[in-house]
């Protein structure tokens, strides 16, 4: 306690010393659990971590693959082999130089440490081999062409292989990466802090000299801290407060598309809803504009499936689903319940969550189908959905920047997250061929063949695609922003 | 004295031993896997096995339970199963914002409790005794999200006087700190200021009605001479008890409170570590509570000795 | 009994307390009757309207009319306090009267459970059941009525042990009655004044902890109005719908503070210490 008290003291005197340092501070909606990418399974966690880690290659506004720590790369033997050229002079935070055996050392982490929640997505890579001391030979099982975009988020971080070896479990306590801020404290639930990396390989950058998260689970007190100057930016902004912001004239928002969904899971191997045409009776009654104007006050945005406008997989000819109550009652009559039947929807506990499962409710009895609301802790959610022990559940998806990342773990037989129990050879067989192939209109066209096949079968309601929100100080400048909802600061400017 | 002392702290290790069995019971029947958990949306079924064997997860609840009570014996809290942070530092992080808390919200509650009951006494039947009553009593019906809602509508929404929540350690501004702490500290502090203001009163008019004060006033001392130094001396007894037994509960009662204010404190962890199903916290945070509840009560009874020299312990 | 009858009705706030009682109770009964909405109606053209002639309290998150959810909330709150209550009477009674009537081995365990219970504090194992049963209805009753256990275990037990030793005990003990009927007819009179001051305001505490556990999500289950519901999902909207917690906020407190109000008389009435 003492000796953090002296640090903070320190670093406060030093501040005062400095007078011209600059601190920019950042409100998230919850504590990033986790810094090491090895262990992370938080989306929050990737607000940090790209601070503090640079990637072998990144996202644009367009969602588009650029280089970052790999300056090029090129795709051989049928799409089985990527060559990766590395950035040169590149040194890590403890100076320690980067190079292709730092990149064999994280990858083969990755794959291969105990407990890696990266294993899972880095499957599909057989070998890495160091070609030389800047390129990198990355060797796949089989053709998997969301490989980049994979690389492009936390499997592609690159830590410190020298921290790694020093500190063993506490890394994740004291990260070490290449990126344009460095860690310097974190208070669990308050703060974490970091500082400028004064060696940042990209001359100029960043441009200010401390990166403050700090974690408001409350959406009044996030706004509220804003407002008040005490932060810079927040993000997400709760859909009632974004007009309350963009009336201030010191604040600036901005809102787009995400890269994820939200829905609902239909058991269909247990109780009413294994019923297809149940199912599809159910889906039928569901208003997605209302859904968008009463809970999100037009934020929101209605989905037709698993992927997001922006998406290489968004196929704009699919229309998102209307509410038809003549067709919920014919499939009621089909389904043999033509007065209607219930079901217990299960949600995670939340006033948002709770007023959007009551307009499911209110919809779904106009129909005659009764639902009854149950709202579980999220960890008993989950493990329900594990278990397949539920009939519907509200449960989302933060989204992946490959299409592949929203539907190959869900509705594949027996996938990690096919929570519905969902099994069609069809699908699997369409999925299996998108991820081999890369060139995107094709892949589009196999993912909208699996898609009507899904809209048909009814494992999961897409039902809206949520949106991306930011709010923050009109000083604030050079933020870009990449639908994967993450805030890259390595080029903001405070204009002080 | 400190052979009494000894022979509380003893007596106490049997009832705290039962707390840290109940907790782990406790634990061990949540519904919901820390591991999969955890794992979000990475969660897949051989992971979540293989992170489970990583924890411990699936020894035989009684070897976990043995192995935590070897490591509590030697000083070790274990890791956090969330973010594999040591708990110990974590609970020293978060201690003393709840310390404060609960301080100023004792202070609080003294400061309105004492002197309400005490006017309450003097002025029995009066206009101004019910009128504490149905003061004190809202204190202690009023619940603290309502109290909290209200006070931030009205302070920070409506007035904007003070900044909605949120917490700024002292030694970084101290004056922020103060702001910060006064609504939640007046918050948490109602329902007590509450109860001391009804045992001030019932207790100090039993004490009036004694012989001595009697004898007292018989003597010519002035009434006010009489109350405060005789009387509210003797009165103090059941009012140091009740405030004990809520003081204890103010560390873990702190939850609603730290929830409406956003304070990183005590009460939050409880309801994290809850949620989280991070059990090696629980349990910390558990047993550091029953710990306090019961270092409280040795203190009220030492109090007891202070304030009556009647009261001896052998 | 008569007297501290009178006593209690002389007490004009405790009076009160009971008339604030009987008002909500009436409320929660003739709710159908007082208002034509239904309490989970939802419009979605009327989000969140001020009160008016038309919603006197205004209208929620969902269009629905709160005046009503607050009347049919009063159901699930007095049914709360009082079902909750009667669970922990019969299992803290049942507890507290073999502990002490018993005494012994039996007694010490009892009541170092009891500590361990009463050493946590409230809320969080009040949570912790919650989470553990699943939340609904008759779930967070049971767990609510667990928690408050203890206190009527304590009070039960002080109070057996006091009357033990009295003649008339010994005396149905040596004419061989059987231990429930000496417990039951001759202890239980005698601890009714104070237990029923305990239930008073216990039942006070049972109302504030079914709002507290709704309002963390774990409580009743939406779209039945409960207090504590209303007001977690009117914590969003404070700025822009400030009725939306201010009408459920004022039941909650208005309600604990009836029955703290009787059962402050009652102890009143039934101390002799407080005679004038």
């Amino acid at each position: 306690m003492k000796k953090w008290a002296a640090v903070t003291l320190a670093i406060w005197a030093l501040a005062g010393m400095a007078g011209a340092k600059t601190t920019l501070t950042v409100g998230l909606d919850s504590d990033p659990p986790s810094l090491d990418p090895l262990l992370s399974s938080a989306l929050v966690d990737r607000q940090v971590q790209n601070q503090i880690y640079d990637k072998l290659v990144d996202l644009d506004a367009n969602l588009k693959i650029v280089p970052m720590l790999a300056t090029s790369w090129s795709v051989e033997g049928g799409g089985t082999v990527y060559m990766f050229k590395l950035r040169q002079g590149v040194k890590f935070q403890d100076g320690s130089d980067f190079n292709a055996e730092a990149v064999k050392f994280n990858l083969d982490r990755y794959r291969t440490a105990p407990g890696s929640r990266r294993a899972g997505e880095l499957a599909p890579v057989k070998d890495v081999q160091v070609v030389d001391t800047y390129t990198v030979r990355v060797v796949l099982k089989e053709p998997f062409s969301p490989l980049l975009a994979i690389l492009s988020d936390r499997s592609g971080m690159m830590v410190s292989p020298t921290a790694v070896q020093k500190l063993g479990a506490d890394f994740a306590n004291n990260p070490v990466g290449s990126g344009p801020f460095k860690f310097v404290e974190r208070r669990r639930q308050d703060r974490i802090v970091l500082a400028k990396n004064e060696n940042y390989w990209m001359k100029g950058f960043p441009k200010v000299d401390e990166l403050i998260y700090r974690p408001f689970p409350d959406d009044d007190v996030r706004t509220a801290n804003l407002l008040s100057g005490a932060v810079n930016i927040i993000s997400p902004v709760a859909a009632k407060d974004l007009e309350t912001l963009r009336k201030n004239p010191n604040l600036s928002v901005s809102t787009f598309p995400g890269i994820g969904y939200q829905g609902i899971y239909l058991n269909v191997s247990k109780g009413a809803l294994a019923n297809k045409a149940l199912r599809q009776a159910f889906a039928a009654t569901i208003d997605r504009d209302t859904v968008d104007k009463v809970v999100f006050l037009g934020t929101a945005q209605p989905a037709n499936g698993p992927f997001p406008p922006g998406s290489v997989g968004y196929d704009k000819s699919i229309p998102a689903p209307k509410q038809d109550l003549d067709l919920a009652k014919k499939k009621l009559a089909e389904g043999g319940k033509p007065q209607g039947f219930s079901f217990t929807l299960s949600i995670a506990p939340g006033p948002v969550l709770a007023q959007l499962a009551q307009v499911y409710q209110a919809m779904a009895a106009q129909a005659g189908i009764q639902i009854k609301i149950e709202q579980v802790e999220f960890g008993t959610l989950l493990d329900r959905g594990t278990k397949g022990d539920f009939e519907a559940m509200a449960l989302g998806w933060s989204g992946r920047p490959d299409p592949d990342g929203n539907i190959y773990d869900f509705v594949r037989c027996k996938s990690p997250n096919n929570y519905s129990q969902y099994c069609n050879p069809k699908v699997d067989a369409l999925l299996n061929r998108a991820r081999a192939i890369r060139v995107p209109e094709a892949r589009r066209a196999i993912y909208s063949d699996a898609l009507k096949i899904l809209l048909d079968d009814l494992p999961y309601v897409y039902t809206y695609v949520p949106q991306t929100t930011i709010g923050m100080s009109k000083k604030l400048s050079g933020i870009p922003t990449v639908p994967d909802g993450i805030l890259r600061f390595r080029a903001a400017d405070l204009g002080e | 004295m400190i052979l009494f002392v000894l022979r509380r702290l003893v007596g106490g290790l049997p009832t705290l031993l039962l707390v840290t069995l109940l907790v782990f019971a406790l634990t061990r029947v949540l519904p919901g896997d820390p591991a999969t958990l955890l794992l979000g949306e990475e969660a897949n079924p051989q992971l979540a096995a293989k992170l489970r064997e990583q924890l411990g997860l699936n020894r035989p609840i009684l070897v976990q339970y043995g192995a935590w009570l070897g490591g509590l014996v030697q000083g070790d809290l274990g890791r956090s199963i969330r973010d594999n942070e040591k708990v110990s530092p974590i609970i020293w992080q978060k201690l003393p914002t709840s310390l404060e808390l609960a301080f100023f919200a004792l202070a609080i509650a003294l400061l309105l409790g004492v002197p309400a009951g005490v006017v309450a006494a003097l002025r029995r039947g009066s206009a101004t005794d019910a009128g504490v009553t149905v003061l004190a009593l809202s204190g202690i019906s009023i619940p603290n999200f309502f109290l909290g809602i209200l006070l931030v509508y009205l302070f920070s929404i409506r007035l904007d006087w003070i900044p909605p929540s949120g917490y700024v350690e002292p030694w970084v501004d101290l004056r922020k700190n103060l702001l910060l702490m006064l609504l939640p500290a007046f918050t948490l502090g109602t329902a007590l200021a509450g109860a001391i203001a009804r045992f001030t009163r019932n207790s100090l008019l039993e004490v009036l009605s004694q012989d001595y004060v009697r004898t007292a006033r018989a003597k010519g001392l002035g009434e006010r001479i009489v109350v405060w130094r005789h009387a509210l001396r003797n009165a103090a007894i059941p009012v140091v008890t009740v405030i004990g037994l809520q003081l204890g509960g103010l560390l873990g009662g702190a939850v609603i409170t730290e929830q409406v204010f956003s304070i990183p404190g005590f009460g939050r962890l409880v309801v994290d570590s809850v949620f989280n199903r991070d059990f090696p916290v629980l349990q910390a945070v558990v047993l550091i509570s029953a710990i306090s509840v019961f270092l409280v009560n040795v203190l009220v009874d030492l109090l007891y000795a202070a304030i009556d020299p009647r009261i001896r312990y052998g | 009994m008569t007297r501290t009858l009178r006593s209690f009705l002389s007490n004009r706030l405790a009076l009160a307390g009971l008339v604030m009682v009987l008002l909500l109770a009436l409320g929660a009964v003739l709710a159908p009757w007082l208002t034509h909405y239904s309490p989970t109606q939802t419009d979605f053209t009327g989000l969140q309207q001020a009160p008016s002639s038309k919603h006197l309290l205004g209208t929620d998150e969902l269009g629905r009319d709160i005046f009503s959810r607050v009347l049919f909330g009063a159901r699930v709150s007095l049914v709360a306090g009082l079902i909750s209550v009667s669970i922990a009477l019969v299992l803290g009674g049942l507890i507290g009267l073999v502990a002490g009537f018993y005494g012994g081995w039996l007694d010490n365990l009892l009541m170092r459970l009891t500590d361990a219970m009463l050493a946590f504090p409230f809320l969080v194992l009040a949570i912790a059941l919650a989470a553990v049963l699943g939340p609904s209805l008759q779930n967070t009753l049971i767990a609510i009525g667990i928690v408050t256990t203890p206190v009527f275990a304590r009070l039960v037990r002080g109070q057996a042990l006091a009357e033990r030793p009295r003649d008339y005990v010994q005396a149905a003990v040596a004419l061989g009655g059987g231990d429930l009927r000496i417990l039951l007819r001759h202890l239980l009179p005698n601890i009714t004044g104070p237990l029923i001051v305990q239930v008073s305001l216990s039942t006070a505490a049972a109302v504030l902890a079914e709002a507290t556990l709704s309002f963390l999500g774990l409580g009743i289950q939406p779209p039945t109005p409960s207090w504590g519901s209303m007001l977690n999902a009117a914590r969003g909207y404070l700025a822009y719908a400030p009725w939306m917690a201010i009408f459920p906020g004022l039941a909650i407190f208005l309600a604990v503070l009836a029955f703290n109000l009787i059962g402050d008389g009652l102890r009143d009435a039934l101390d002799p210490r407080t005679k004038k």
